[in-house]
C-alpha cells in the first residue's frame, strides 16, 4: 500500500480479505534488503523461516523423552542396527557431546549435503529424496503453469462478462469444485478413470518393465502423469479463477479502461492488453503465497496415486518412522517453496515497475 | 463505511446454502448416537456387508458399521475445527492488534515472526512435528492452532492500523477517551466481521488438517476421524466396497468444507464494498 500512495497511484487491487495481506508491502525495509538492492526485501523472511527449520529439525529429536538417538533414528531402527553403526552414529552427531557441539556437527553436516542415513532404504537420505524429487517438481510445477494459465483466462473472460450466464456458471461451478479437498478429488477420478472406466493407469509414473523407448515412453509417462495433474489442476483453478476475475470486474470500472474503448481499441486487446496485464499482478503474488499449498496438495495427490514422488516418499517414511527420510524431505522441501517464492517475488517486480522503483 | 456485513449474510442465498450444509452436518454430528443403530467400535459380525436396511453404508473391513463411524467422525471434525477457529483467532487478534497499537520495536519483530511463517509450508512443518508427537487430539487441536495464526494476524494488524486513522476514533479520542475504551467500543466491534471471516478460514484449514494428516497417518488411533477411514478404504479400490465406503466419507468431509467456504465466501464479499456493486450475482452464485 506504501508504494502505491507513494507515488500518487491509486492501490493496487487486492479483492478479498485474504489477498489484503498481499497489498500490504512491508513497511520497513529490513537491512538486508537494503544492502542487497536488487533483491526483494522477503529474502530476510525466507533466510529467517529456513532458521527455524533448521531448529525445529536440531532441537525436535532431542526434545523427546529418552535417548536422542532413539528419537533421531527411531526405535525400529535401533532394533536393526549393530553396535558398531551406533558407536558411529553418536561420533558422527556428536551425541556424546554437549548441544553446542551437537549443533556444530548438525550444521557442518548439512553444509556438506548430509541429511543422515535413511535405514529404511539403505541409502543417503539426500540420494533417495533426489531419485523422488523430478517427479514432484514434472508435476508441481506443470499443475502450476496450467492452472494459472487456465485460470487466468477464464477469470478474464469470465470478468468481463460479468453477469452473463457464462461467469455464473463458471463461479458457481468452480467455487463448488475448490471446496473439495485435494485428495478426494484425486480418489474420485482414479475411481471414475481408473477404477470404473479403466481407461487411464491406477498409480506409478511410468509402466514397470514394459521398456518403452522414445515417444513411446513420453506418452506412458503423460498417461500416468494425466490424473494427478488433473485433479490438482481442477483444485487449484477456482483460487486463481476467483481472484482473476474480480480483479477484472474492479479494473473494468477505471477510466484507462474507458480511454482504451475510447481511441476505438479492439475487444479483444482491451480485454487482455489492458485489463488482463493488470490482473496479472494481484494473480503472481497470490501464486507465490500458494506455492506451499501447491507442494504439500501434491504431496497428498502423490498418494492416492502412489505417483513415485516426494509425497509417496514422505508417506512411506512416516509408516516405517524412518525419521531422517521425514527431516530431509521437510528440508529439501522448504527449500524448494522458498527458492520458488523468491522467484516469484523476483517476477512480481519485472511484472510491476512500481515495485521496483519503490525500492 | 459501517456495513453490517453479518446482517447481509441472511440475505445471500450462499451463505444460506453453506449455512444449511453445516447445520445438517451438526446436527448429524450431535444426535449421532440417536441416528444410528450401532456403535461405530463395534464388530458387527460382518466383513464388507453391501449396505442394507441394518447397516445404510453396509460394513468396512474390520466388520465396523460405516454410518455410525461416518456420523461419530463428523463430531472429531467439527470439534477440531470449532476449537482450532477460536483458539487461532484469538492469536490473530492479539498479536496483530497489540503489534499495531504498540508499534515500534515490537511491531516490527511480530511482523518477522509472521512473515517467516507465512513463507513457511505449514502442513509439512506440522506432519513433522506430529510425525514425532503423535499428538493427541486436544495436543493436534494446539498444533493446528499454532500454525495458522500468523496470516489472520498481518490482516487484523493492518485493519487496526487503518481503524486508528479513522474520524470517529478520533473524535473518541479529542472527546479524552481512554486506550482501553477505544480498544472495546470503537475497534473490537469494528473488527468483528472480518475476525468472522478469519474463523471460518481457520475453520476450514483445520478440518482439512485433521483429515489430511489422518490420511497420512497421523492420528490418535482412539479418534474416528474421516481422514483414517478414507485412507483405509482407498487400500480396497479393487473390490465395490468404495462405493458406499470411500465416496460417502469423502462426500462428507467435501461438504463439510464447501459448506465452510461458501460462508466465508459470502462474508468476504459483502466485506468488500468493491464487490457489492454486482448485487445481481447473489442470486445467481448459487444455481
Amino acid at each position: 500500500m506504501n508504494t502505491s500512495n507513494k507515488y500518487g497511484l491509486r492501490d493496487g487491487p487486492p479483492v478479498r480479505a485474504s489477498d489484503a495481506l498481499v497489498n500490504e508491502a512491508h513497511p520497513e525495509l529490513g537491512i538486508a534488503s537494503k544492502l542487497l538492492g536488487i533483491f526483494p526485501s522477503s529474502l530476510a523472511n525466507y533466510l529467517i523461516a529456513l532458521t527455524a527449520i533448521f531448529s525445529i529439525n536440531f532441537i525436535l529429536p532431542r526434545l523427546m523423552p529418552g535417548d536422542p538417538l532413539q528419537a533421531i533414528y527411531g526405535q525400529e531402527a535401533l532394533v536393526v542396527m549393530s553396535d558398531e553403526v551406533e558407536a558411529q552414529i553418536i561420533r558422527q552427531f556428536s551425541l556424546d557431546k554437549s548441544w553446542w557441539d551437537q549443533m556444530l556437527a548438525y550444521v557442518l553436516g548439512l553444509l556438506q549435503g548430509d541429511l543422515g542415513f535413511s535405514y529404511y532404504y539403505r541409502e543417503q537420505v539426500f540420494h533417495v529424496i533426489l531419485g523422488a524429487l523430478p517427479w514432484t517438481l514434472l508435476l508441481t510445477g506443470l499443475a502450476l503453469v496450467l492452472a494459472t494459465a487456465i485460470g487466468l483466462v477464464l477469470g478474464i473472460e469470465s470478468g468481463y462478462a460479468r453477469g452473463s450466464n457464462l461467469d455464473r456458471s463458471l463461479v458457481a461451478g468452480l467455487m463448488f469444485l475448490g471446496g473439495f479437498p485435494d485428495f478426494f478429488i484425486g480418489i474420485l477420478l482414479l475411481l471414475i478413470f481408473a477404477v470404473s472406466l479403466q481407461v487411464l493407469p491406477i498409480s506409478g509414473a511410468a509402466s514397470p518393465y514394459a521398456g518403452h523407448e522414445g515417444l513411446a515412453h513420453i506418452v506412458d509417462v503423460l498417461k500416468h502423469l494425466a490424473l494427478p495433474l488433473s485433479s490438482m489442476i481442477l483444485v487449484r483453478l477456482g483460487g486463481i479463477f476467483l481472484l482473476t476475475r474480480n480483479t477484472i470486474v474492479t479494473l473494468l470500472g477505471e477510466s484507462f479502461i474507458l480511454t482504451a474503448r475510447a481511441k476505438g481499441c479492439q475487444e479483444r486487446r482491451i480485454k487482455y492488453a489492458h485489463a488482463g496485464r493488470n490482473g496479472l499482478l494481484p494473480v503472481a503474488t497470490a501464486t507465490g503465497l500458494r506455492i506451499p499449498q501447491l507442494f504439500t496438495g501434491a504431496l497428498f495427490i502423490e498418494i492416492v496415486f502412489s505417483y513415485p514422488g516426494v509425497g509417496s516418499l514422505l508417506n512411506t517414511a512416516i509408516d516405517a518412522r524412518d525419521y531422517p527420510l521425514i527431516q530431509g524431505i521437510l528440508l529439501i522441501v522448504t527449500l524448494t517453496v522458498l527458492t520458488a517464492n523468491f522467484l516469484v517475488d523476483l517476477l512480481y517486480s519485472r511484472l510491476d515497475p512500481r515495485v521496483r522503483y519503490a525500492h | 463505511m459501517h456495513i453490517d456485513a453479518l446482517g447481509e449474510l441472511y440475505q445471500d442465498p450462499l451463505a444460506r446454502a453453506g449455512a444449511i450444509m453445516l447445520v445438517i452436518i451438526a446436527g448429524l454430528a450431535i444426535f449421532a448416537p440417536l441416528i444410528s443403530g450401532y456403535s461405530p467400535h463395534d464388530y458387527t459380525g460382518k466383513i464388507f456387508s453391501p449396505p442394507d436396511i441394518d447397516h445404510p453404508l453396509g460394513t468396512d473391513s474390520v466388520g465396523q458399521d460405516i454410518w455410525a463411524r461416518l456420523l461419530f467422525g463428523a463430531r472429531t471434525s467439527l470439534l477440531v475445527a470449532l476449537s482450532v477457529a477460536l483458539i487461532s483467532s484469538s492469536l490473530s487478534v492479539i498479536v496483530g492488534a497489540s503489534a499495531a497499537l504498540a508499534g515500534g520495536l515490537y511491531e516490527s519483530f511480530c511482523m518477522r515472526i509472521i512473515d517467516a511463517m507465512i513463507s513457511l509450508p505449514t502442513i509439512i512443518v506440522m506432519i513433522l512435528v506430529a510425525s514425532y508427537l503423535r499428538p493427541s487430539l486436544p495436543l493436534l487441536i494446539l498444533l493446528i492452532s499454532l500454525f495458522s495464526w500468523p496470516g489472520g494476524a498481518r490482516i487484523i494488524r493492518s485493519q487496526v492500523l487503518s481503524l486508528k486513522q479513522r474520524m470517529h476514533i478520533n473524535a473518541a479520542r479529542t472527546f479524552g477517551a481512554g486506550k482501553g475504551h477505544i480498544i472495546f467500543t470503537h475497534i473490537i466491534p469494528d473488527l468483528s466481521p472480518i475476525i468472522c471471516a478469519l474463523m471460518m478460514q481457520d475453520a476450514r484449514r483445520a478440518v482439512f488438517m485433521e483429515a489430511g494428516l489422518a490420511f497420512l497417518g497421523i492420528s490418535d488411533p482412539t479418534v474416528i476421524s474421516w481422514g483414517k477411514m478414507m485412507n483405509q478404504a482407498l487400500a480396497f479400490t479393487y473390490l465395490d466396497v468404495w462405493q458406499w465406503w470411500l465416496v460417502p466419507i469423502g462426500l462428507a468431509l467435501s461438504a463439510t468444507l464447501i459448506g465452510i467456504s461458501f460462508l466465508s465466501f459470502s462474508l468476504e464479499t459483502a466485506m468488500d464494498p468493491r464487490l457489492r456493486r454486482e448485487e445481481s450475482m447473489g442470486a445467481a452464485r448459487l444455481t
